[in-house]
């Protein structure tokens, strides 16, 4: 499976906004359910945008949700 | 699974199967003489993969209307692109390949039915590298 170098904490914010869903995020940011899935096993990097809505939903910080692993190969 | 990678599972078999079903047919029965038949049979062909094409669409959009009535999003939209991209270079490396044939012999129609299983070939590429894409991820 093709990893991006993205990480993000998507699933846990889920978990602390009252165990938001995955459609009902991908519905606010203007996703598919499949593509918020997707996000979360690192499996596609979002565009700017898209990650500045996600992290707008939770009201937090663009950084408190995505990491760039340099580490990563 | 979403609709957009149903469909490219549908797009993908429906035209294996009728490029399939054709291309046998195009052996038995292309000779110079042979144009209204292989007519008869390529216009059969593309109507039944429409048939297939819509029903089968039709089918998958009822049982999950909101899905299919939903744009595509960022992700569904460079899929296809990425998709397209590698398609296209299938599509001009085997068309290239077919009308090259002109030059050992062949004659036009041999090129011409060669140039459309190119395009068959590449709409495969086009749909599996789709679900490539929905599966392993960009």
């Amino acid at each position: 499976m093709a990893k991006t170098r993205v990480t993000n904490s998507i699933r846990r914010l889920r978990f602390e906004h009252g165990e938001m869903t995955q459609q009902a995020l991908a519905e606010r940011v203007g996703l598919t359910r499949q593509t918020v899935n997707a996000i979360e096993l690192g499996k596609y990097s979002p565009s700017l945008e898209a990650a500045f809505r996600i992290a707008g939903v939770f009201g937090v910080s663009l950084t408190e949700v995505f990491a760039y692993d340099e580490e990563a190969t | 699974m979403s609709f957009r990678e149903k469909s490219a599972w549908i797009s993908l078999v429906s035209i294996a199967f009728v490029g399939l079903v054709f291309f046998l047919h195009v052996p038995r029965t292309l000779t110079p003489r042979s144009g209204p038949e292989m007519l008869h049979a390529l216009l059969i062909c593309v109507a039944a993969l429409i048939v297939i094409e819509v029903v089968a669409h039709a089918v998958v959009a009822i049982r999950a209307p909101r899905d299919a009535q939903a744009p595509k999003d960022e992700r569904e939209r460079l899929i296809e692109l990425r998709a397209v991209h590698v398609a296209a270079y299938v599509y001009a490396a085997l068309s290239m390949g077919a009308v090259s044939l002109l030059h050992v012999g062949a004659n036009g129609g041999a090129v011409g039915y060669g140039v459309l299983l190119a395009l068959v070939i590449a709409e495969l590429v086009n749909y599996g590298s789709r679900i490539l894409y929905y599966r392993r991820g960009l």
